[in-house]
C-alpha cells in the first residue's frame, strides 16, 4: 500500500518544508552572525539534503513495508535510518564548506569544526527529520486505517450478498410460487392433499431457512426434507415426474451439509425433468465407501453450462463441500442423454 | 375473447380456468403444454388471446411467439420470471404473477381486449390472411424481443437462413424465409427490391437511377438498397399506380 496523493502535490509539499526551512536556517544565520556566504551555502545545502534524505525515507519505509511493522520494529529502523542521513547530510554540507573556506570562495566567522560541535550539528540535523518522519508516519497511518475500514466494508458488503445468493437458492422462488399457485388449484380439487401440502411446503420452507453454515445434517433427515420437496414436485409434474431411490441403509447416520442433497435434487428437476415434455426418471442412490458418503442423482437431459440458474445453487454447493477439505468433492457429468451429479464427503465430528 | 391457455402444469391450467368463469366473455378453445403444441394449436385455431407461461418444456413463451404465423395479444403468466417480461423494450406487454390475483386478472384483460378493439378499428386487414400496415410482428434477437407494426418496418434483407429485420435504429433476425414473408404480406405495403430484400414502400425517400437500369433507394433510416434492373420496371409500374 503506497500513498497514492498525486506526485506533484508531493512534491510542492517537500519544496515549500524545505525551502521554508532552508530560509529560517538562513535567516537565523544572518541575524546571529550577519550576511556571509558560507552561511547561505549551509542553509540551502542543509534544505537540499534534508529534502532528499525524506525522499530517501519515505522510499525506504515503503519498499521495506516499514508501516506494518510492530512500533517498535518501525522506530528503530527509522532512527537508524536518520542518523546516517543526517551524517550524510552533514558530510556532504562540511566537506565542500571546508574546501570553500579554506580554497577562499566562501566566508564565514566563528566557524567551529571542533567534534562537539560536529556532534551538535548531526543533531541539529537530526530534528528536523525526525520532525518530518512523524509527521509523515501518522499520515500514513491515518490514511493506512481509512483504506482498511474500506476494505473491511467491501469485504462485508461482498460477504452478505453472498448469503443473500445462497439463501435465495435455497428458497428457489419458482419452487414456492409455483408450488403456491397449485395450492390454489388444489384446495379446489382435493382439500385433504391440499392440507397436506401445506405441511409439506412449510417443512421444506422451514428447512431452507433454518440452517446457519456451520451445522451438519444426518442423511436421514437430509432425505426427509427431499422427499417433502418431491412430493411438491409431485404434484406439480404430476406423472412426468418419476423418482427412483437406492440409499444404502447404514448411510443414513453420516453427516453431511445440509441442503446438499436436496440442492442437487432441486437442478435435477429445474434442469432436467422440466425441459423434458415427457418428463422422466430421477434416480436418487447413495452409500457408503471407506466410511465416506457418497450420493448421486441422476436425471434426463443435457449439462449446459452456458444457461444461468445452474450458478448460485452449485456455487454454495461448492463452497460447502470445499469448506469441508480436500477429501470432499464434487462432480457434474453427462451421459447418454442423461446428466450425473455427484457428491463425496468425507466423515466429519459433528 | 377466443382464448389459448399454455402452461406445462396441469393444476396451473386449471387454476386458470377457475379464474376465468368469472370472465363470461373469455371462451377458452384449447389448452397447451409445450412449444411445439402451443404453436401448433395457435396456427390452427387462431385465437385472439394468448395467456402464456415463459418456463416451457422444449423452450420458453418466447419461442412460441416467435413461432406462430398468427399473433394472439399475449398475457404472460409467470412464477418467477417477470424479469424476461420487463426485459421488453418499449413493449407495453402484460404479465401475471402466479399465484394470480383475480383484481390483476381483470386489469389484463380489459387491456387485452381494449388492444384488440383498437386493432379491429383499424383499417380493415385485407382478406386471406395478410399482414397489413398496422398488424404486428414478434422480433427477436439474442435476449431482446419486440412487437413491431409492419408499417415500422423500413426493410428486410436476407441473411444467411435468416432474414435481418430493420426498423426504428434496430434490427432482428427473423426465423423465416424472405419468400415466406413476402407471401404473408399485403402486396400493396413491401416491394421486393431485388433477390436479397424487401422494402416498405412507405420508408423511401429518394430514387435515384443507378447501374445496369437499376434504382437505388434512399429509406427513411438513411439506408440504401438497390433495385435489380427486372424490378425497376415493376417498381416504375407500382408507384405510377
Amino acid at each position: 500500500m503506497s500513498d497514492r496523493r498525486p506526485r506533484s502535490l508531493r512534491w510542492l509539499w517537500q519544496c515549500l518544508l524545505w525551502g521554508g526551512y532552508a530560509a529560517l536556517s538562513a535567516a537565523m544565520m544572518v541575524a546571529f552572525a550577519g550576511h556571509h556566504s558560507g552561511g547561505y551555502f549551509i542553509a540551502v545545502m542543509l534544505g537540499l539534503g534534508l529534502w532528499a534524505s525524506s525522499e530517501a525515507l519515505r522510499k525506504l519505509a515503503l519498499q521495506h513495508d516499514w508501516l506494518a511493522r510492530p512500533l517498535a520494529g518501525l522506530l528503530w529502523r527509522m532512527a537508524l535510518a536518520i542518523a546516517l542521513l543526517a551524517a550524510l547530510v552533514q558530510v556532504l554540507v562540511i566537506v565542500p564548506l571546508v574546501v570553500g573556506l579554506t580554497l577562499g570562495w566562501l566566508q564565514l566567522t566563528g566557524s567551529d569544526f571542533s567534534p562537539w560541535a560536529l556532534l551538535a550539528y548531526w543533531f541539529n540535523t537530526m530534528m528536523p527529520m525526525w520532525l518530518w518522519a512523524a509527521a509523515w508516519i501518522s499520515l500514513q497511518a491515518i490514511r493506512r486505517s481509512r483504506q482498511s475500514e474500506l476494505l473491511r466494508l467491501r469485504a462485508e458488503a461482498e460477504r452478505s450478498q453472498l448469503e443473500f445468493a445462497a439463501l435465495r437458492a435455497r428458497l428457489n422462488p419458482h419452487f414456492v410460487f409455483n408450488a403456491l399457485n397449485n395450492l390454489r388449484a388444489l384446495i379446489n380439487e382435493d382439500t385433504e392433499r391440499a392440507r397436506q401440502m401445506v405441511t409439506q411446503l412449510s417443512n421444506t420452507l422451514r428447512h431452507a431457512l433454518g440452517h446457519s453454515t456451520a451445522e451438519m445434517v444426518t442423511l436421514a433427515e437430509e432425505l426427509a426434507v427431499v422427499q417433502d420437496y418431491l412430493a411438491i414436485e409431485a404434484v406439480h409434474f404430476e406423472q412426468r415426474l418419476r423418482v427412483e431411490e437406492q440409499i444404502e441403509a447404514e448411510a443414513l447416520t453420516a453427516l453431511l451439509p445440509p441442503m446438499s442433497l436436496q440442492l442437487l435434487v432441486e437442478n435435477a428437476i429445474k434442469h432436467g425433468i422440466a425441459l423434458q415434455p415427457q418428463g422422466g426418471t430421477l434416480q436418487i442412490q447413495g452409500g457408503l465407501i471407506d466410511g465416506r458418503l457418497w450420493l448421486a442423482v441422476r436425471n434426463p437431459g443435457r449439462l449446459d453450462r452456458s444457461g444461468n440458474g445452474h450458478g448460485v445453487g452449485l456455487a454454495y454447493l461448492s463452497s460447502r463441500l470445499q469448506a469441508l477439505g480436500e477429501l470432499a468433492a464434487f462432480s457434474l457429468d453427462a451421459q447418454d442423454g442423461h446428466v450425473l451429479a455427484r457428491i463425496e464427503i468425507p466423515p466429519c465430528a459433528p | 375473447m377466443r382464448t389459448l391457455i399454455v402452461d406445462d402444469t396441469r393444476l396451473a391450467r386449471a387454476e386458470l380456468r377457475t379464474l376465468l368463469t368469472d370472465h363470461p366473455q373469455i371462451e377458452i378453445v384449447a389448452e397447451a403444454e409445450d412449444v411445439a403444441g402451443a404453436i401448433e394449436a395457435i396456427d390452427r385455431l387462431q385465437p385472439a388471446l394468448l395467456l402464456l407461461d415463459i418456463q416451457l418444456p422444449g423452450g420458453t413463451g418466447f419461442d412460441v411467439l416467435a413461432g406462430v404465423e398468427h399473433l394472439p395479444q399475449v398475457i404472460f403468466t409467470t412464477a418467477y420470471d417477470q424479469y424476461a417480461v420487463e426485459a421488453f423494450q418499449r413493449n407495453a406487454l402484460d404479465y401475471l404473477l402466479k399465484p394470480i390475483e383475480p383484481e390483476r386478472l381483470r386489469q389484463a384483460l380489459a387491456r387485452a381486449s381494449e388492444r384488440l378493439n383498437s386493432e379491429r378499428s383499424a383499417p380493415a386487414v385485407p382478406a386471406g390472411g395478410l399482414l397489413g400496415a398496422q398488424d404486428t410482428v414478434f422480433l427477436r434477437d439474442g435476449e431482446r424481443c419486440w412487437f413491431v407494426a409492419l408499417r415500422d418496418i423500413s426493410h428486410m434483407v436476407v441473411d444467411g437462413n435468416y432474414v435481418r429485420v430493420h426498423f426504428g435504429s434496430e434490427k432482428a433476425l427473423l426465423n423465416r424465409s424472405l419468400s415466406a414473408l413476402e407471401a404473408r404480406l399485403e402486396p400493396n405495403l413491401f416491394f421486393r427490391a431485388n433477390r436479397n430484400a424487401l422494402v416498405n414502400l412507405r420508408a423511401i425517400t429518394q430514387i435515384d437511377p443507378w447501374v445496369n437500369d437499376g434504382y437505388r433507394l434512399r429509406l427513411r433510416d438513411g439506408q440504401t438498397l438497390e433495385v435489380s434492373r427486372r424490378q425497376a420496371r415493376e417498381l416504375r409500374e407500382r408507384l405510377s399506380l
